[in-house]
């Protein structure tokens, strides 16, 4: 009977163990090239890796670990170009090191990977203070190997830098600096989690503006149009602005200033019509419109230039018309339309708030996000002409990217007939009028005495 | 009548009534829209300074209702005293505006207050012609009434203070203001409570909503002074004066911010003294038709002088003791134009509290101001009760109006409905030919008055559709004497006079009133277009995002309401200026060096310090013109630290280049306006630091500020704001690292190697556990 | 997604303008019949009520088309 119990004991041990080694020893990273792109305010990765199995079973999963924290947006392909499952496996620690499980279609011996990530905040402006006319340095600091929970045997790094002033980087050889880009690489054999530091100090003038909050409603009229208002808030999240601001140099020395923001641009729909720039003191009358072919390309300028900390808050708006966007059959309706859209180049939103304004009277509202966002209550809202309210879906998302711009599908029935609600109820209320005139006209001569005299 | 004349009138009256009502509609219309050039130029925005503040009350009471209003105690003006909101402003403009939010909400119309704000004023204009409208019809006739309401719908010098954007009293004050005298008329006509009542209501609302009320208070008792006079006392004036004046003072009395002044100040003397006279006219009356002759006279006599003797000695003991108070000076300025500019130089600042030129009656009423006359002396020649009240009207309107630019506001009412009778009357005379006829047979019956309003109801209908056609009956002696060609060519006269009046209004309208002040706009003069000059939204803008929300910010008192309501900021003095010491601090602060305005701005804890500097682009209300104010009032509080004559010329000229007073050249407002402009070449061809708004080149170019920094100027420098550093931050000179140490020099030190210890003489060496001896 | 078909408004919103100052043009007309009518039977004994209904009703329902349509035109999209 022990026996027994020792022999099971054992026999699930050895079965364990060769779980994990089944698991982690057999795969191997054959080789690795890393694409860091350092020229904006994001951390652009993008990892081609090609994964063995030493044992020649194929590979069905691959567990790929982040270490850079506020990770973005992660996708991965492999090596047919077919997009590969990412799933986040939760982790009890703390820490901010986060592990994806790549799963994937096409299981075999040997995978190449392409995964892309985009991180936000990592680069760090250094100093953090500036003067007006100082330049704008930053600093990065990463990791110089892949982290993988698998060894790997040689991989290689490009970054690439917004300029070639570079002013002092990671020395471990073999490395090669040309013009804005420095290469580190090849590294051999390079053992499972072994972590180096990757340090890069350079200049970087790009814009670092950060939109702090985006509230996008999106109102959905059967007139045929679809009215979209962006609630922006904005911040130069790069070096603050240290002393004095001086107008004079500003205008004289285009040295001056270089990393203040003077205006952006911001793509909108082809289709966009009535666009209008304003904040809570009125139109914004700094802004230009050219109309592209399939999109229009909105120069935006602030009231004044961005330096770095200050901060601005705008309203976007514009129509389309509904034919571009929405959808019918019968009663049936769906809305296709982007969940955020273009801000500027490189953007970063720290939290979207969308909100879909339906017509009044629609039901069965069922909504389909391309990633996993937060819905806020379902809400009424009263406008003109309305009497029960239009139904406003709702839902947020933080830490948003350009990768990020991509559609959502709201479905819901809506009955023709209430679109004459309107008018009725304008009718009515005129013809309420007429009847109080009728009424009334006859009430007086029932009641004052002498309009008889004459 | 018979029936089917009464079937006839009744058609008539059905089309006259729809004639007046779409004449009436279109003025509105006509009114309404020339008002909004600022709004299609620009966009709907609240414009110039006081209607800033009135936009911020009264969006501060839709979001916090009205009791919080009431109580609002706003601690971002006036720092460090703030004002009380509520009981200092006439809320009568907050809370039309705030119910009709509340009315458009409830219908779910969801249109933001600023639009509401924007609008106001144009769509008041249309309830003014309307009540210009009944008030001329009441006087005179229908015609007339719709001759003055087109008039008034579309005459510039309401148009001045009612354009889309300028959300002010007077914008709905002027409506008030008619139609309480419409309803008065309409009370002295009738004798009815019912009028008088609400002549008293309207009154009620033209206290909540301009200090012009007084205007009223003050010349309805003076009609029915002169009517007492004119030997014109009837019951129906004792009946709807004194419910006028009884309702009236209570319900005046209502309005916290007039409080109990009504019975307290000179103003309001004279209607209460008028209605002891009236009681007593009417006392005498009665006794008249008790007592005899003789004993009357005596009782008269004796009566009489033994009231006026209390009156008087009354008024002059209550005003001794302070009960009641004395004119206060702005009333002062009325009757003596020059007492402001010695006793209150920050009344005569005002450039709108300025004298009027005769250039002005004509650019604000053009050819009204002619006809004006005629149709006042109609109103002589065929004097009755009601036309007595618009003679006064139109007499103390052109006296206030000589005396203030501003009150031009309250001459236009009456010159319109002076110039409509004007027109009626001449039209009466020059188109009665076709109309005589088919008048003398439906109008015979009628008694004089009635008839002649009748018929020209019935027949509104002729005249109205052109505009031009008016005829009374009354004076058809004229009729054979003017021949046919004559009348066409008359008229034609006058239409031709009228449309030049329409094109000048609008011309005036568009050019001289219709600007924001906000937004500049210019045409630029090579390829025609026309740019703009944004430069106050943006600094405003910039502080509302970038500095505390707490910071306070320090500016002359015009820009004081703006900054509150555009950039949401705590100003230390603003266009209310209801202290006059703070605002000379401010003057002072600005007059004085760097060095002792930075003590009074640190007194004052002033973060920021705003001024408006035009030299960049040429606009010339900036702070450098307006800054002899400045010293002005300063002066008048600190007359020790500042004079005036200090920033003069030797000359007496007031001079910003090289040959400038040396006061001028190093104080603050100086130097804040013209820090680092002195580098600055405006074209390639001119030297630097060019002021275009003075047009000289500035005499104190090289010069570093101590105490403040710049913290923005907007992109045409019209606004330069500057950071105040606080003690820490200044006047250390920077050393860097390196410079820090002392430099070698050949001071040899007495501690050499023998004596390395150094020593203090006297030391007193102390032992523990003892005193310390010397 | 398939089986839908692009939504177009049923007015095509480039014909709002006209429809709006036709439909309100109309609707002012009966507005002014109406007006006048009601006020010339101001002595008249017989009954009208019917007539008067009629013509409100009708310069009620152009009135309120108009004003919907004014407002698309303007840009409120109701």
């Amino acid at each position: 009977m022990k026996k027994m119990e020792l022999s099971r004991i054992i026999y699930c041990v050895a079965l364990t163990y060769l779980c994990f080694s089944a698991a982690n020893a057999e795969i191997i990273n054959k080789n690795v090239e890393r694409v860091l792109d350092l020229s904006s305010q994001l951390v652009k990765t993008t990892y081609k890796i090609t994964a063995e199995e030493t044992t020649g079973k194929p590979i069905k999963e691959y567990v790929f670990i982040v270490t850079e924290p506020n990770l973005s947006y992660i996708s991965a392909k492999d090596g047919l170009n077919k997009k590969v499952e990412v799933q986040k496996i939760q982790e009890g620690g703390a820490s901010n090191v986060f592990s994806y499980k790549l799963t994937f279609s096409s299981p075999s011996s040997k995978q190449s990977i392409v995964i892309e990530t985009v991180s936000t905040k990592n680069i760090l402006p250094h100093p953090s203070e500036i003067k007006q006319n100082d330049k704008q340095l930053v600093k990065f600091v990463g990791k110089l190997y892949l982290y993988s929970k698998y060894s790997t045997s040689t991989q290689k790094t490009n970054v690439i830098l917004s300029s070639s002033n570079i002013l002092s980087h990671t020395q471990v050889k073999p490395f090669s600096v040309s013009s804005n880009k420095v290469f580190f690489g090849p590294y051999e054999n390079i053992g499972a989690q072994s972590e180096d530091e990757l340090v890069l100090h350079y200049e970087n003038q790009t814009p670092f503006l950060t939109v702090n909050t985006l509230e996008r409603t999106i109102e959905v009229s059967h007139w045929g149009n679809i009215a979209v208002k962006e609630d922006i808030q904005l911040t130069h999240s790069g070096a603050k602005l240290k002393g004095s601001f001086s107008r004079y140099d500003f205008q004289k020395d285009g040295r001056s200033g270089q990393s203040a923001v003077k205006s952006y641009k911001t793509y909108l729909p082809a289709s966009a019509n009535g666009v209008y720039y304003r904040d809570t003191n009125g139109n914004i009358s700094t802004s230009n419109m050219n109309l592209m072919r399939d999109f229009v390309d909105l120069d935006l300028r602030p009231r004044f230039p961005l330096f770095g900390g200050w901060k601005t808050q705008y309203t976007l708006g514009y129509n389309v018309p509904s034919y571009e966007y929405l959808y019918s059959s019968g009663n049936k309706y769906m809305l296709k339309m982007h969940l955020i859209d273009h801000i500027h180049d490189n953007m970063l939103i720290d939290e979207a708030v969308v909100n879909i304004i339906l017509p009044e009277g629609s039901t069965n509202i069922e909504l389909i996000t391309p990633y996993s966002v937060k819905r806020h209550q379902n809400d009424l809202m009263y406008t003109y002409l309305d009497t029960v309210g239009r139904p406003v879906i709702s839902f947020s998302k933080q830490n948003l990217v350009e990768n990020h711009i991509s559609d959502f599908t709201l479905k819901y029935s809506f009955s023709k007939v209430s679109l004459l609600q309107e008018p009725l109820l304008v009718i009515g209320f005129i013809y309420i009028i007429f009847l109080f005139t009728i009424v009334f006209l006859r009430l007086d001569l029932s009641i004052t005495s002498h309009s008889h005299k004459d | 009548m018979n029936r089917s004349s009464k079937i006839f009138n009744s058609k008539v009256a059905g089309y006259s009534s729809l004639i007046t009502f779409a004449v009436l509609l279109i003025a509105w219309i006509a009114g309404f829209s020339s008002r909004l050039f600022a709004v299609i130029r620009f966009e709907s925005i609240i414009h110039e300074f006081d209607p800033w503040f009135n936009y911020r009350a009264t969006a501060y009471m839709v979001e916090h209702g009205w009791y919080k209003f009431l109580n609002w105690f706003d601690e971002r003006a006036w720092y460090p005293l703030g004002r009380i909101v509520g009981g200092t402003v006439y809320p009568g403009l907050m809370i039309t505006s705030g119910s009709i939010h509340y009315l458009l909400h409830i219908l779910n119309i969801p249109v933001h207050i600023r639009d509401i704000c924007v609008f106001l004023a144009p769509v008041f204009s249309g309830l003014t012609s309307i009540s210009t409208y009944l008030l001329t019809k009441e006087l005179w006739s229908p015609g007339a009434g719709l001759f003055a309401a087109s008039f008034i719908a579309i005459v510039p010098g309401y148009i001045s203070r009612s354009v889309a954007g300028s959300y002010d009293n007077e914008g709905i004050a002027i409506f008030a203001l008619q139609f309480t005298y419409f309803l008065w008329v309409r009370s002295v006509k009738t004798g009815s409570v019912f009028w008088s009542a609400g002549a008293a209501l309207s009154y009620f609302y033209m206290v909540s909503a301009w200090g012009g009320y007084v205007f009223i208070i003050n010349l309805i008792p003076l009609h029915v002074f002169v009517l007492l006079i004119m030997g014109r006392y009837s019951p129906r004036l004792l009946t709807s004066y004194s419910t006028f004046f009884i309702l009236g003072l209570l319900f005046s009395m209502q309005i916290p911010f007039v409080g109990f002044q009504p019975i307290r100040t000179s103003e309001h003397m004279a209607a209460m003294g008028v209605f002891v006279l009236l009681m007593a006219v009417a006392v005498l009356r009665h006794l008249q038709s008790v007592l005899s002759r003789n004993e009357f006279r005596k009782l008269f006599i004796v009566g009489g002088l033994l009231a006026a003797i209390l009156v008087f000695v009354a008024v002059v003991v209550l005003t001794v003791l302070g009960v009641v108070a004395p004119w206060s000076g702005r009333f002062y300025s009325l009757w003596d134009t020059g007492y402001a500019k010695i006793h209150i130089p920050i009344i005569a600042s005002v450039s709108e509290h300025q004298p009027t030129t005769w250039f002005s009656f004509f650019f604000d009423l053009h050819i009204l101001v002619c006809a004006f006359p005629v149709g006042l002396w109609y109103c002589i020649k065929q004097v009755n009760d009601e036309r007595v009240f618009v003679v006064l009207y139109a007499i103390s309107a052109v006296y206030f109006a000589g005396v203030m630019v501003r009150l031009m506001l309250t001459l236009t009412p009456v010159v319109c409905m002076l110039a409509g009778v004007a027109f009626s009357g001449l039209l009466d005379v020059f188109l009665q030919e076709d109309a005589s006829k088919r008048v003398a047979s439906t109008t015979s019956s009628l008694p004089e008055t009635e008839d002649q309003e009748e018929s020209l109801e019935k027949k509104s209908f002729y005249d109205k559709a052109g505009k031009l056609k008016h005829r009374t009956k009354h004076d058809t002696t004229h009729e054979s004497g003017i021949s046919s060609n004559l009348k066409s060519i008359v008229i034609l006269a006058v239409l031709m006079i009228l449309m030049m009046f329409a094109v000048h209004c609008t011309w005036v309208t568009s050019n001289a009133y219709s600007s924001p002040s906000i937004v500049l706009a210019f045409h630029n003069s090579q390829d025609g277009s026309r740019n703009i000059l944004d430069d106050f939204r943006e600094a405003y803008y910039w502080l509302s995002q970038n500095t505390a929300d707490d910071a306070r910010i320090m500016s002359w008192w015009d820009y004081g309401y703006q900054i509150a309501g555009m950039a949401n900021r705590t100003t230390l003095v603003d266009n209310n200026t209801w202290n006059n010491s703070h605002i000379a601090l401010v003057g002072k602060a600005m007059s004085s060096t760097e060095e002792k305005s930075y003590e009074i701005m640190t007194s004052l804890d002033v973060d920021y310090v705003l001024v408006i500097f035009g030299g960049v682009i040429g606009y010339s209300g900036d702070d450098i013109n307006k800054f002899l104010w400045m010293v002005r009032i300063a002066e008048g509080e600190h007359p020790k630290d500042i004079k005036e004559s200090d920033f003069f010329t030797d000359r007496g000229e007031f001079r910003v280049d090289a040959e400038g007073a040396p006061a001028l050249l190093n104080c603050l407002m100086y130097k804040l306006s013209y820090y680092r402009f002195g580098d600055l070449k405006l074209d390639y061809r001119g030297p630097s630091g060019y002021d275009r708004t003075r047009n000289a080149v500035i005499g104190n170019k090289d010069f570093d500020l101590t105490y403040l920094e710049e913290a923005y100027t907007t992109e045409h420098w019209l606004v330069r704001i500057y950071r105040v550093k606080k003690p820490f931050e200044f006047n250390r000179p920077s050393l860097k690292a390196k410079d820090r140490l002392i430099p070698p020099t050949n001071f040899v030190s007495r501690k050499n190697l023998k004596r390395r210890k150094g020593f203090i003489r006297n030391r007193p060496t102390v032992i523990k556990g003892k005193r310390t001896l010397k | 997604m398939e089986a839908m078909q692009r939504y177009v408004s049923p007015v095509n919103p480039a014909v709002f303008p006209h429809l709006a100052s036709v439909l309100l043009i109309i609707g002012t007309f009966f507005t002014a019949w109406f007006f006048v009518f009601v006020v010339s039977r101001k002595n008249t004994k017989e009954s009208t009520l019917i007539k008067e209904l009629l013509i409100s009703l009708c310069a009620a329902i152009f009135l309120g088309f108009g004003i919907v349509f004014l407002l698309l035109t303007v840009g409120i999209y109701v």
